[in-house]
């Protein structure tokens, strides 16, 4: 029981790490940041899953893995000097409602209007989930750089 | 010796035909008569070639454009604006970004003013560039490179990025694989969506060099990937057909208009939130339009009894 569900999260990231490192290189990511790209990734898509098996809500999961997943990539961008979209624009991927789009086509054409319009909601829902949680991933983040600009310090410019 | 300055001066006495410009319908034309005149003309002074603010203006256009073609987000494109004509010295300037366009304004008021307006058109998000222009508006600014550098930098970047098409075409089946697990599906579905993958991306590419606009080449190939998916439907293995589209359409997915237009509604950009807002609408219902209709054919093909 233990060893299946230590598998199954085992295949869940690394296929979540080769699915964002092929999206990285799509948008022509740096060849240098390609593991960091998947690590930030991964990390959001863990959180993503686990509060799943926990039992929140679609919101609270979505809200919650993005600014993990925000805090990541601002946390990365210092690091290594460059911009945050490097790590955040391939690693908010798995959390983006793709299945939610298509699902949506799905039972419009095949005629279940109900369940298209319960699919749409649930996917702009997600979508606004994932933006409030950048916005507040980034305030936090910019919230303690002018805590840290002091006139002394150099400037950070990200 | 002395040459005097002679000028040559066209003598047309009827100031009708040069007015309509019809100078060779008139006869007195047609022998045109030359007189020699020694008067000095003024001369006017030429124009440095490049005058300082009209240098910035330029290089800070080309900077804001190639940022916004890359898929720089409006913040980071008039932030990074800012700094950098304000590291040139000159800080009385206006700077507007929209997702599909740059205005720049130097010197408001003064006599040496002026402006930039430049047209972007939506195109593909490329991470790397975005990090090397960042490179160089961070050395600008810090005073590592001159602007004459940051120039040449700067149209070397205008330049068509190098791409490899088979390490895209790679990519996009590694995607959709990837994808095809991480929202259910088992393995044999990702396999098969490895596959679609590199097909989606082949014949994005076919049309891309057909010179077919987005939307329609969205909805081939998104059909074309759906009727392909519809093969699984014959074969006798425990397929599941809905997991094979998505995995198969999601190199599509726009999720970076999605995010990047909510993100700057709430920024207050929203003209620029309603363009991106209304690109993912529109590509998301492109793709759903191809899929509709694959399934639709599929059914048509097997009587309603293969879904």
């Amino acid at each position: 029981m233990i060893a299946q569900t230590i598998l199954h999260y085992f295949i869940q990231m690394t296929s979540c790490m080769v699915a964002v490192i092929a999206f990285s290189a799509i948008f022509h990511a740096p060849k240098k940041e390609y593991l960091y790209c998947g690590i930030s990734g991964t990390i959001g898509w863990m959180v993503y899953w686990v509060l799943r098996d926990v039992g929140f809500s679609n919101l609270v999961i979505n809200f919650t893995a993005t600014v993990v997943l925000t805090l990541f990539s601002w946390h990365m961008s210092m690091h290594r000097r460059m911009p945050v979209s490097v790590y955040l624009i391939p690693g908010i991927f798995p959390l983006v409602p793709g299945s939610g789009i298509y699902y949506t086509a799905y039972y419009f054409f095949m005629g279940f209007r109900g369940m298209a319009t319960a699919k749409f909601v649930s996917t702009m829902e997600a979508a606004g989930a994932i933006t409030v949680g950048i916005m507040l991933g980034s305030y936090l983040i910019r919230f303690n750089l002018h805590m840290g600009n002091r006139p002394g310090k150099q400037k950070i410019n990200t | 010796m002395y040459f005097p300055k002679y000028t040559l001066v066209p003598e047309t006495d009827n100031i009708f035909s040069e007015a309509t410009g019809d100078i060779m319908y008139n006869p007195i034309n047609w022998f045109p008569k030359f007189s020699l005149s020694s008067e000095d003309k003024e001369v006017i002074p030429e124009a440095p070639p490049h005058p300082e603010h009209v240098g910035v203006m330029r290089l800070s256009a080309l900077m804001g454009a190639l940022l916004l073609k890359n898929g720089g987000e409006i913040y980071r494109v008039q932030d990074t604006l800012n700094r950098v004509i304000d590291a040139c010295g000159f800080p009385n300037h206006s700077v507007y970004v929209l997702s599909n366009g740059v205005f720049i304004t130097i010197n408001e008021g003064e006599p040496n003013a002026c402006s930039s307006v430049r047209h972007v058109p939506l195109g593909a998000v490329n991470l790397n560039r975005i990090a090397q222009i960042n490179q160089v508006s961070r050395d600008l600014c810090e005073g590592r490179i001159d602007r004459d550098t940051a120039y040449a930098t700067l149209l070397e970047y205008e330049k068509p990025y190098p791409v490899n098409p088979y390490k895209m075409i790679l990519a996009s089946g590694f995607a959709a694989a990837g994808f095809g697990i991480l929202f259910g599906g088992s393995l044999l579905d990702a396999t098969f969506g490895f596959v679609n993958g590199m097909l989606l991306q082949l014949v994005l590419d076919i049309l891309s060099i057909q010179h077919v606009t987005k939307f329609p080449s969205f909805i081939i190939s998104s059909l074309f990937v759906t009727l392909l998916s519809g093969l699984v439907l014959m074969v006798d293995l425990p397929f599941s057909f809905n997991q094979v589209v998505i995995a198969s359409i999601f190199p599509l997915v726009p999720g970076y208009s999605l995010t990047a237009s909510i993100r700057e509604l709430f920024n207050g950009d929203y003209l620029s939130g309603m363009i991106h807002l209304l690109d993912a609408l529109v590509t998301a219902f492109s793709i759903a339009v191809g899929v509709g209709m694959g399934i639709r054919l599929i059914q048509m093909m097997g009587g309603g009894m293969l879904l």
